[in-house]
C-alpha cells in the first residue's frame, strides 16, 4: 500500500480529510501475532464535531470552531505564546536549548530512524521527528527572523499559517513522546523532541489547550484535590489501609505503613497510580523497607502521596508547583531526602528537571531527591534481606523507562538487582539501557485515552515495544512458558498493560509485565507463599 | 591598484566580521538565562564503569555526599570525535551521506591549513610543497563532498522535502570557492600569485596576482562574512548544545553561582496568559506554595 507524500505547504489544507492516512498494512511487521489491534477511521459523529484532520486520531474532545472569528482569535493566541516561547524572559526555563535547536538544524535527517514512532507507523512523514520541527520553524523563520522576512520560501518560510495550521502543529506535539532518543544521535545536538514540548507548553501556557487528562485532569486536579487519580488524603488513608490487609494477606506480616512520621531519614513517593492499578507495588516497597529496617515514611498531605509532576510533558509551571510542593512537605516532615518509588517521569522531573526551579534553600544540596533503584540495589546487594534467585524461576526480560535511563543515567542498579533475585540470565532488548525504546506511554501517552487516541497509542509508539518484547522472548513464545517484562515506571506499566492486552502477549505468547520491588519481595526467603502472582486478583 | 588595495581591505575585513558577529552570537547566546537541566545519558565526562554504560552519579546512594568524578578529556574527545569523524552521522544517518560529510567538512578543515601554510612558507619556502598537497587534498575533497551533499540533497526525496534554496546555496557556495581554489592551483602551480597575495596581506603592499587566486581568496572571504549570519555556523553552537545542554548535568547547590543565578531568573515576570495562571507575579510568586507564603508573613 503506498503511502501518501506530505509536503509542509500541505499542513495549512483547510480540509477534514487527515493529512495522513494510517493502514495497517504499512505498519512494522508483528510476524509472531495472530492478530493485532484495529485502527479504525473515526465514527462519523465524531469526524462532525472534532477535528481529525492530522491522522484520523485526535485526544482533543474540543469542538471545532464554528466561526471565522473563533479560528483567527485561536490562530492569534498561538502567534502570542510563540513571541513568549521566543522571549528569554518569558520563557527563561528552556529559551537556549529552544532557541540552539530552531536555529542550527543542518536537516539531515541523522535523528530520523531513531524515532520509534516514525519507525513503527512504516516511516510515516508526518512522524519524522524532524517535520513537526520544521513546520514550526517555518512558521518562526516566516514571522520573526529576517531571512525568513526578506527572503520567504528561499530562506524556508513558505507555510500558510491558519487555524488548521496551527490545529495540526498541536495534535502533531502530540504525536512524539520526549523520549529524546533522536537528541542522543544528532551531530549538532539539536532536540527535536524538545521542541515539540515547547510546542505543547505554548498552547498550555497561553491557550491553556492541553489534553484534559494532562492539565484539567491531570495537574490541575493534582493540585487541587491531591492527586491526579482524583484520591483525596482521606483516600489515601484508606489506600494505605488496604495495602496493610493485602501485606498481611500475602505474607502474614502485620506491617504498619509509616505515614506523615515527622523526622524519618526518607520521604517516599509513590505514583498514586499504584494505589489503584497495581497497590502489590507499594505494599512489596513496604514488605522491603520493613525488612531492611529503612527509616522511611509517606505523606497524606495533600499532593505528598502523588509523585506525578505532567507539567514536565507540557508546563513549566504546573511542573514548578508541583514539585515545590513535594518538597515543602519534605521540609515540613523534616526527613533527609526525598526517595522516588516507581515512577520514571518523576524521578527525572524532581531529582532533574525542576532542580533549576527550585529557590536557594529548596535545592538538592539541602533537600536531597535520589531514585528508589539505587536504594534497592544497596538493599539487594547488603545482605541484610535473605534472597533466593530461585524463586523467581521465570524467564525475564528489562524494559528501560526514558526517563530513568536515557534522561538520568541510571542504567546498572536495576541490572544487578534482577541478576541479584532472578533465577534466569537477564534477556536484553535490542537495543537497551541509554538506547532503549520507549514503552510508547512517553510524554503522558499511557496516561491519555480521550476520542480514539488510544487506539493510536496501541498500535503506532506502543508497537516498538511489542516487536522487542517478542523478539528478545523469540526462542520461547510457548504460553506456557512464563516471561516477564520488569517495568520498574508506572507510567511503562501501564502502556504495557494496555500494549500487552491489546495484542494478547500473555494469554498467546505467555508474556506478562510487572514492576521491579514485586520480583524483589518474590525472592524473599521468608515469605510462605509467592509474592507475584501470574493472574493477580487486583 | 585600486582593486588590489579593495582585496587587502577585503581580506581583513572579512576576518573582522567574522571574529565581531561570531563573538558577538557567542556571548549573546553565553548570557542567555540558564536553562533548566535538560540532560540526556549517555554523558561523556561520566568516568570508569559509568562512562562505559552511559550511566551517571544518579546511580549511587547519597550522591550529593560523594565525590563525582568528571573526565574533561572525555569529553574533550567526544566533540573531536563528533567534529573530526562525524560520529553520528556515520553510526546513525539512513541517507549514506557520511562520505560526502566528511570530504566536505575535511574540505574546510585542510582549506585553513592551507592558508596557514602559505603564510608559514613566505618565510620558510620549503612548507609550499607541503601546502600544495594539503591544498590539493582540500579542494578535490572538498568539491568530491559539496557536489556529493548537493546530488543528494536533490536526489533523496526524505533530504530534498527539506533542504530549502537557502541550503543549496550554502553547499553551492562552498562548491565553487573549492573549485576556484583547484582551478588557482592549476593557473599558479608554483604558488607565486598565491604567496604574493597572502604576503599583501600581511604587509599591506599591494602586488599583482592571478585573476583566478584573487577569484578563490574573494569566495572565501565573502564566505567567511557569510557563515556567522548563517546556520553554517553550527560547529560553535556545538558548545552550547552538548556541553551547555546535553550534557550539563550540574546540580543546584544553595549559594553557588548557578543558585544566584536561578534566584534573579524566578524574579522575571511570568506573563503568559493561560487560565491555570496568576496575572502579575512573578515566576517565584507563582509556583510557590501558599505555606511558603505563609511561613515568610509570619
Amino acid at each position: 500500500m503506498n503511502k501518501k507524500t506530505v509536503c509542509f505547504r500541505d499542513v495549512a489544507k483547510k480540509e477534514d480529510k487527515p493529512l495522513a492516512c494510517l493502514n495497517a498494512q504499512n505498519l512494522i511487521p508483528l510476524d509472531a501475532l495472530k492478530e493485532t489491534p484495529s485502527l479504525q477511521p473515526p465514527p462519523d459523529k465524531w469526524l462532525e464535531t472534532y477535528d481529525f484532520s492530522l491522522d484520523g486520531f485526535s485526544n482533543f474532545d474540543r469542538p471545532k470552531p464554528n466561526t471565522a472569528q473563533e479560528r483567527e482569535k485561536f490562530v492569534q493566541g498561538f502567534i502570542t505564546g510563540m513571541k513568549k516561547l521566543l522571549d528569554s524572559q518569558s520563557n527563561w526555563t528552556f529559551f537556549k536549548a529552544l532557541k540552539l535547536s530552531m536555529d542550527y538544524c543542518m536537516n539531515c535527517q541523522t535523528c530520523s530512524e531513531a524515532c520509534h514512532v516514525y519507525l513503527s507507523s512504516g516511516k510515516q512523514e508526518i512522524y519524522r521527528p524532524t517535520f513537526r520541527s520544521e513546520v514550526f520553524r517555518r512558521i518562526y523563520r516566516k514571522l520573526f527572523t529576517p531571512s525568513g522576512k526578506w527572503l520567504g520560501s528561499l530562506a524556508g518560510a513558505d507555510i500558510d499559517l491558519n487555524f488548521q495550521t496551527v490545529w495540526r502543529l498541536l495534535e502533531m506535539s502530540y504525536r512524539c513522546n520526549i523520549c529524546r532518543r533522536c537528541a542522543t544521535v544528532c551531530p549538532v545536538g539539536i532536540d527535536n523532541s524538545l521542541i515539540a514540548r515547547e510546542i505543547r507548553k505554548l498552547f498550555s501556557q497561553e491557550l491553556g489547550v492541553a489534553p484534559a487528562e494532562l492539565l484539567n485532569k491531570g495537574t490541575r486536579k493534582h493540585l487541587e484535590t491531591g492527586s491526579s487519580t482524583g484520591m483525596t488524603p482521606a483516600g489515601f488513608k484508606s489506600s494505605i489501609e488496604f495495602i496493610e490487609e493485602i501485606i498481611e494477606e500475602k505474607t502474614g506480616r502485620k506491617i504498619k505503613v509509616p505515614v506523615d512520621k515527622k523526622g524519618a531519614d526518607i520521604l517516599l513517593i509513590h505514583n498514586a497510580g499504584e494505589f489503584i492499578s497495581w497497590p502489590e507495588n507499594p505494599a512489596a516497597f513496604s514488605i522491603l523497607f520493613d525488612a531492611a529496617g529503612i527509616d522511611y515514611t509517606l505523606s497524606s498531605d495533600l499532593v505528598g502521596y502523588d509523585a506525578v509532576k505532567y507539567g514536565v510533558w507540557f508546563d513549566d509551571i504546573e511542573l514548578a508547583r508541583v514539585a515545590l510542593q513535594h518538597i515543602e512537605i519534605a521540609k515540613k516532615l523534616a526527613v533527609k531526602k526525598i526517595v522516588v518509588a516507581e515512577c520514571g517521569h518523576a524521578h527525572k522531573a524532581i531529582c532533574v528537571t525542576a532542580d533549576r526551579v527550585m529557590p536557594g534553600e529548596r535545592t538538592l544540596s539541602d533537600m536531597p531527591r535520589e531514585s528508589c533503584l539505587s536504594l534497592m540495589h544497596d538493599i539487594v546487594k547488603s545482605g541484610v534481606i535473605r534472597l533466593d534467585p530461585s524463586r523467581n524461576d521465570f524467564h525475564v526480560t528489562l524494559h528501560d523507562p526514558c526517563n530513568v535511563t536515557r534522561m538520568m543515567g541510571i542504567v546498572r542498579p536495576q541490572r544487578e538487582i534482577i541478576r541479584h533475585v532472578c533465577k534466569r540470565p537477564l534477556q536484553e532488548m535490542i537495543p537497551h539501557g541509554v538506547e532503549n525504546y520507549c514503552c510508547g506511554g512517553g510524554g503522558g501517552f499511557a496516561v491519555m485515552d480521550t476520542l480514539n487516541f488510544s487506539e493510536w497509542r496501541n498500535n503506532i509508539p506502543a508497537r516498538m515495544k511489542i516487536k522487542q518484547c517478542i523478539d528478545v522472548f523469540q526462542d520461547i513464545l510457548d504460553p506456557d512458558i512464563r516471561k516477564y517484562v520488569i517495568a520498574p515506571c508506572s507510567n511503562c506499566k501501564g502502556a504495557l498493560r494496555d500494549a500487552i492486552n491489546n495484542y494478547h502477549l500473555k494469554d498467546d505468547l505467555g508474556i506478562h509485565y510487572t514492576g521491579l520491588a514485586d520480583v524483589i519481595v518474590n525472592a524473599m526467603v521468608d515469605l510462605p507463599e509467592p509474592y507475584l502472582e501470574w493472574d493477580p486478583e487486583f | 591598484m585600486a582593486f588590489q588595495w579593495f582585496s587587502i581591505g577585503f581580506a581583513w575585513a572579512s576576518i573582522i566580521v567574522f571574529i565581531a558577529v561570531a563573538a558577538y552570537k557567542f556571548f549573546r547566546i553565553a548570557s542567555m538565562p540558564l536553562n533548566l537541566r535538560w540532560e540526556v545519558y549517555p554523558v561523556p565526562h561520566e568516568t570508569g564503569e559509568k562512562h562505559k554504560h552511559g550511566g551517571s552519579y544518579m546511580e549511587e546512594v547519597d550522591w550529593v555526599k560523594k565525590a563525582r568524578p568528571a573526565s574533561k578529556i572525555a569529553e574533550l574527545r567526544e566533540m573531536g570525535a563528533e567534529i573530526f569523524f562525524l560520529k553520528r552521522v556515520r553510526k546513525h544517518n539512513p541517507h549514506r551521506i557520511w562520505p560526502y560529510s566528511m570530504a566536505m567538512h575535511w574540505g574546510l578543515y585542510l582549506l585553513l591549513g592551507w592558508i596557514v601554510l602559505l603564510a608559514a612558507a613566505i618565510w620558510i619556502p620549503v612548507l609550499a610543497v607541503v601546502a600544495l598537497v594539503i591544498g590539493v587534498a582540500s579542494f578535490l575533497l572538498g568539491m568530491t563532498g559539496s557536489a556529493g551533499l548537493i546530488l543528494k540533497r536533490a536526489n533523496k526525496k526524505d533530504l530534498n522535502l527539506y533542504s530549502t534554496p537557502l541550503d543549496y546555496f550554502n553547499l553551492g557556495f562552498l562548491l565553487a570557492i573549492f573549485a576556484a581554489g583547484f582551478a588557482s592551483l592549476v593557473v599558479d602551480p608554483g604558488f607565486f600569485g598565491h604567496l604574493a597575495y597572502i604576503r599583501s596581506l600581511i604587509t599591506f603592499k599591494p602586488s599583482p596576482v592571478p585573476y583566478a587566486v584573487t577569484c578563490t581568496f574573494f569566495l572565501l572571504q565573502a564566505f567567511i562574512i557569510y557563515m556567522p549570519f548563517s546556520k553554517l555556523i553550527h560547529y560553535i553552537m556545538k558548545h552550547f548544545t552538548f556541553t551547555g545542554t546535553l550534557w550539563d548535568d550540574a546540580f543546584n547547590v544553595r549559594g553557588s553561582g548557578k543558585s544566584r543565578r536561578i534566584e534573579r531568573q524566578l524574579s522575571y515576570p511570568k506573563n503568559w496568559d493561560a487560565p491555570h495562571f496568576s496575572a502579575d507575579k512573578t515566576w517565584k510568586e507563582d509556583v510557590q506554595p501558599a505555606s511558603v507564603e505563609q511561613e515568610k508573613n509570619e
